[in-house]
């Protein structure tokens, strides 16, 4: 083939992955409502949904449907034109990160030998990429909880920028250990350098549990979801928004639990390493499946922190850790 | 004191703390729920519920040993209702098929008014009125909720000698009305 063909399906390839890519994610919300239905189901003895189709299989769809027919309602005080751009800015970071982001080993196409790469790009700085990305979707929270015009909302936006700032070092300084180990800032490199089971967590688990721990903060996830505290926010930074826009921060926030698992596997578990009578794909799918499970089941289990709970873990606790962690991966690697 | 908390600084605490070994343990209950029998009842397609024998639900009319209605057509319970709702018109029977020769020509019970309360049970000096133990009241039609005498005298799908208190197998059927929940009585469980 001349080079000209080459470079024109190249482009081809790289678009269509990130048609696919981006496809999944929207997709994504479908499979995880269902799945964390069923599985406070079974934490709290109860069955979860039943009657939507078989073993309510179609009640995402059902909640699709509803979502997308509710009427979309602006308050009439609100700052219209960012309360309408506010969940866009939220979905990009959360989206973008993925541009990064390594599903497996390279693959040739049959028929037409083409190497396939099951990532978007291998940056040489992806790692700080992505926890820089993925830090912006702040903006969309803080601007959802201003432009509602409404005490809650504003609160709950408040304490989502501060809970970032906050949690953001510690991921960061968590994910420094792990960058040291491999010696490269590409997520492709970190994860070739856990090859035969030389997976991080054996050798930096309080740099994983710094990473768990701050990435359940970083997704307002449950014990951390100050932002959305129904208890004394209503529900938080989103409580005036209603139909699509409601969804596109659901989204938001599905997406942004499987980027911190995606990462938790790169960083930590050896992404897609693993036996190998399963492709490595597989294991990396698998191995996100269950940090969404391990998310899931701590949101059953545990009760919310208090803010200035979560202030004093996040400061006092995991950032002196964090930093004590790299001291002492510094000190064994010389 | 103000602050009633003693702080221990044995090794066992210390260690119990940075291993979070109280959240493990939290995390370990709820695994092993989720492999337990779950306790829902699925109540309309495959389970109901059959309430005690004392609970008050729709009336029924009972008929003696030889079949005869016990009803003499007093209007005790009409005139003990407090929210008047039952309507009784009384007639002679002249063929003695009832109890007495007085009978009721017309006993009609307006349950969007009535409250349950028991007191016609009460006021019953035959025993012929009694709350059963049907709640499954809801219908698409007005008219549906003004029962009549005939109505009331069919027995009932759970009869008063059946205990409650149980979970019985049922099936969910259509009629004109919409929704029905069968009952199957001979399979009981209790379901705590």
């Amino acid at each position: 083939m001349s080079p000209a063909l080459i470079t024109i399906l190249e482009v081809v390839i790289i678009c269509v992955k990130v048609v696919v890519v981006c496809l999944i994610l929207f997709m994504l919300p479908l499979p995880l409502t269902y799945m964390e239905r069923k599985v406070a189901g079974h934490i709290q003895v109860r069955l979860g949904p039943f009657r939507t189709g078989f073993h309510g299989l179609l009640q995402p769809f059902a909640d699709m449907l509803k979502l997308i027919f509710k009427e979309d309602i602006i308050p009439s005080q609100a700052d219209r034109f960012l309360f309408k751009i506010a969940p866009i800015i939220a979905m990009v970071p959360v989206f973008t990160v993925y541009a990064t982001v390594p599903f497996g080993e390279s693959v040739t196409i049959p028929f037409i030998n083409q190497k396939l790469n099951l990532y978007i790009s291998d940056m040489n700085v992806g790692i700080l990429y992505v926890l820089a990305i993925a830090g912006l979707s702040v903006y969309g929270m803080i601007l959802a909880g201003w432009a509602s015009n409404s005490k809650y909302p504003m609160l709950g936006g408040l304490r989502s920028s501060a809970q970032m700032i906050s949690y953001e070092l510690a991921l960061s300084l968590a994910a420094v250990g792990v960058v040291m180990m491999s010696n490269s800032l590409s997520l492709l490199d970190i994860v070739r350098g856990q090859y035969d089971w030389h997976w991080n967590i054996i050798y930096q688990p309080v740099g994983f549990f710094i990473f768990l721990i701050a990435g359940i903060a970083e997704i307002n996830r449950i014990p951390f979801d100050m932002p959305e505290d129904e208890g004394t926010l209503g529900a938080g930074y989103h409580s005036e928004y209603s139909a699509m826009r409601f969804a596109f921060f659901m989204l938001t926030e599905y997406v942004a639990m499987v980027t911190i698992s995606t990462l938790g596997v790169i960083l930590f578990f050896g992404g897609w390493d693993g036996p190998s009578f399963l492709p490595g794909i597989v294991w990396f799918v698998l191995k996100v499946i269950a940090f969404i499970y391990f998310f899931m089941w701590a949101r059953f289990t545990f009760p919310r922190y208090r803010f200035d709970q979560l202030m004093a873990i996040g400061w006092k606790i995991l950032l002196p850790l964090a930093l004590l962690n790299i001291l002492i991966t510094g000190l064994v690697i010389i | 004191m103000s602050n009633n908390r003693k702080l221990n600084f044995s090794i066992t605490n210390i260690l119990k703390k940075v291993l979070f070994i109280d959240l493990i343990q939290g995390l370990a209950v709820t695994f092993g729920y989720t492999f337990t029998k779950t306790m829902t009842m699925r109540y309309p397609d495959e389970e109901t519920w059959i309430p005690y024998q004392r609970f008050r639900g729709l009336h029924t009319l009972n008929r003696n040993k030889a079949g005869r209605e016990l009803c003499v057509g007093c209007e005790l319970c009409a005139k003990s209702c407090p929210t008047q709702c039952i309507t009784v018109v009384p007639m002679e029977d002249k063929t003695g098929k009832g109890i007495a020769d007085r009978v009721a020509a017309r006993w009609e019970i307006n349950l969007l008014r009535c409250m349950f309360c028991g007191l016609c049970e009460d006021a019953c000096p035959t025993e012929a009125l009694k709350l059963g133990r049907q709640y499954e009241l809801a219908g698409k039609k007005m008219q549906r909720q003004f029962r009549s005498k005939d109505e009331l005298l069919a027995p009932q799908a759970i009869p008063f000698d059946f205990e409650g208190g149980v979970i019985v197998k049922a099936r969910l059927e259509r009629d004109e009305d919409g929704a029905v929940v069968k009952p199957d009585l001979s399979s009981q469980k209790r379901w705590w």
